[in-house]
């Protein structure tokens, strides 16, 4: 066998070419099926996962579909928002407890979440270094965009213009890191996440300039009744910082302030039913259970998936025939090299072997590399491959 | 060395048919088949190889009844008693000339690959002038050097026959002349018998015998050449 072995490497060597682009053809035949199937289940879990470790979600009225993934796994849907008062709403009804969940800002291409503190105890996400949210104008940053975008205590980031034509519009906010997040393999490690206030200066909502009582007098064009007008050389704060943490301030009710959607955690099953009960016939608002949204959603992709097991046998029906068929090929031209060995006294059986030697080195290397691909989906490809298909739903 | 004997041998396909009466090639000698095309040259080899057997009749080689012996036991005897030259060389292009000389040793387990070998292949080559190709592949050789690695091939088992069936048909004159001498001083220092297929009758008169096979069931098939 040792032989046989030898001369099939020695020819599939002197062969590379064709042997490589045989190995390759093998290799997506046999890999593609075991990852795609793989992924599948694993991304199945995960999406599954997060969908059930969140009891109910309220939002506006419109796709439940969206609602969830916005919410859930931070992938920006432009869901309408709730406010406030709906946080409160819940928060007084003594049924659940009311987690206010906004997103929408990105902060270099990584999602700004902005919650409370009640968040991330109930989310179990644990301080890797430094500590938690304390003041207006700091973050913590998940595991892997910490890692992504290069984030340290101390260093900071800027949350990225919604609107980068419109000079009058919202400018960035410099957020200051204060804590990483230890890895908890989901969307929770790809945000930033900042106070809820936080995300409204960020938006424009909220803001910090000059104090007026104390700026030169050609910052003021007009003082009457106890308020001051200023002009447009006021300057205004795109930091949050100790010294003019102060001067940040809301105009309006912050009971309108927007969130996008808000978790709500019943303290048991009867304050859920209950809870469900008064928000059934809401003509504005849904609350709805995120694992029954994700089954569906999952139900869809076992659908996809079915479709394209069948387009990917096809396809790999044609690959191994083509294999065979350039095998049976490669043997007729080497017929006079068969021939040669039959006469000089090799028996049909060592032939056949010393033929399927050749096709057991490329179908293991063929397995080989599969199986190397795969780990590397597997282990990289899970998180695209989700962000893929909730981005896609 | 070679005994034929009230032999016939018809392809199962039919059209021709080769009968020999008689033919005995002593041990040692250096024979010439000739014969035109399609008299049966290749097919007296086969027979005398044991690829093919005979309908009727002994074929004895090397004091053995080869048309008695089983497929399984001929082709052992083959790889072990016979060596091989062809015309067209037929050497292995993915192997360099050091693996296509032991490449018997890969094809049967009856040979066994050891440092003997390695060091007869490489003395065979030097003998044969090809000891400095030795790591290259045939694509890389010219016609004459090509026969030569294939002539160290069919001798590596140090074989008691080597069989050639036209192993000059496609050397340029000089080359062809260097090749037989190169040829018959291996078959001699070995002490082999040699049985070659030749078209060229220029080069009879340097073999000891002659096999006309067109003649072999009509006439004496055994000659002698005249001197």
């Amino acid at each position: 066998m040792r032989d046989s072995l030898y001369l099939a490497w020695r020819y599939l060597h002197y062969h590379r070419a064709k042997t490589l682009l045989l190995v390759l053809s093998l290799s997506v035949f046999l890999g593609l099926p075991l990852v795609m199937r793989a992924m599948s289940a694993v991304i199945q879990r995960s999406l599954m996962a997060r969908a059930q470790s969140t009891p109910l979600l309220l939002g506006k009225k419109g796709s439940s579909l969206d609602l969830v993934v916005e919410a859930l796994y931070f992938q920006p849907k432009a869901i309408e928002a709730l406010t406030q008062a709906d946080v409160d709403e819940i928060d007084d009804t003594g049924l659940a407890q009311a987690i206010p969940v906004r997103t929408g800002l990105m902060a270099r291409q990584h999602p700004v979440v902005g919650t409370t503190l009640d968040y991330f105890s109930f989310r179990g996400l644990e301080i890797a270094q430094g500590r938690p949210l304390a003041t207006l104008g700091e973050c913590v940053v998940g595991a892997k965009a910490a890692k992504a975008l290069d984030l340290n205590l101390g260093r900071s980031i800027l949350t990225s213009p919604s609107t980068l034509f419109d000079l009058a519009g919202v400018y960035p906010l410099r957020l200051r890191v204060v804590g990483t997040l230890k890895p908890s393999y989901g969307p929770d490690d790809r945000a930033v996440f900042v106070d809820v206030k936080t995300a409204w200066v960020a938006e424009g909502l909220g803001h910090g300039h000059q104090n007026l009582a104390t700026a030169d007098g050609d910052v003021v064009l007009k003082r009457k009744d106890g308020t001051a007008t200023a002009n447009a050389k006021l300057v205004q704060f795109n930091e949050i910082t100790d010294e003019n943490v102060d001067t940040f301030h809301f105009h309006g009710d912050p009971t309108g302030y927007p969130v996008s959607a808000v978790i709500a955690v019943p303290h048991d099953d009867k304050a859920g039913v209950l809870l469900r009960g008064r928000l059934v016939n809401d003509l504005a608002r849904q609350l709805l259970r995120p694992a029954q949204v994700v089954q569906g959603l999952n139900e869809q992709i076992f659908r996809f998936e079915r479709v394209l097991r069948i387009i990917v046998w096809t396809v790999g029906l044609a690959t191994a025939l083509m294999f065979v068929l350039v095998m049976v090929l490669s043997w007729r031209l080497r017929a006079d090299e068969l021939r040669t060995m039959t006469r000089l006294g090799c028996s049909r059986w060592k032939a056949v072997q010393i033929m399927g030697a050749e096709v057991f080195l490329m179908v293991g290397a063929s397995v080989v590399l599969a199986a190397f691909f795969g780990l590397v989906i597997a282990h990289y490809g899970e998180t695209w491959l989700q962000n893929l298909i909730l981005r896609g739903s | 060395m070679i005994e034929l004997r009230d032999v016939r041998f018809e392809y199962a396909q039919g059209g021709f048919c080769l009968r020999v009466p008689e033919l005995s090639i002593p041990a040692g000698t250096r024979a010439a088949a000739i014969g035109p095309s399609g008299s049966g040259k290749t097919t007296l080899l086969n027979l005398i190889s044991g690829i093919e057997r005979s309908e009727a009749g002994r074929v004895e080689t090397a004091a053995v009844r080869i048309d008695t012996l089983s497929p399984s036991a001929r082709r052992s005897f083959r790889i072990t008693n016979i060596g091989f030259v062809f015309q067209d060389f037929l050497l292995l292009d993915y192997l360099d000339v050091l693996q296509n000389i032991l490449y018997p040793y890969r094809l049967h387990q009856d040979l066994r690959l050891d440092e003997d070998a390695r060091a007869r292949a490489r003395r065979l080559a030097a003998n044969l002038g090809i000891e400095r190709l030795l790591q290259r592949c045939p694509g890389e050789l010219s016609q004459g050097e090509r026969q030569r690695v294939a002539i160290a091939r069919a001798l590596i088992t140090a074989p008691k026959l080597v069989l050639a069936d036209e192993p000059t048909g496609n050397l340029d004159p000089a080359t062809k002349l260097h090749t037989l001498d190169l040829l018959f001083e291996q078959c001699d220092a070995l002490s082999m018998t040699l049985l070659m297929v030749t078209h060229d009758h220029g080069l009879l008169d340097r073999f000891e015998q002659v096999v006309d096979v067109s003649n072999l069931g009509k006439n004496p098939p055994l000659g002698k050449n005249p001197p």
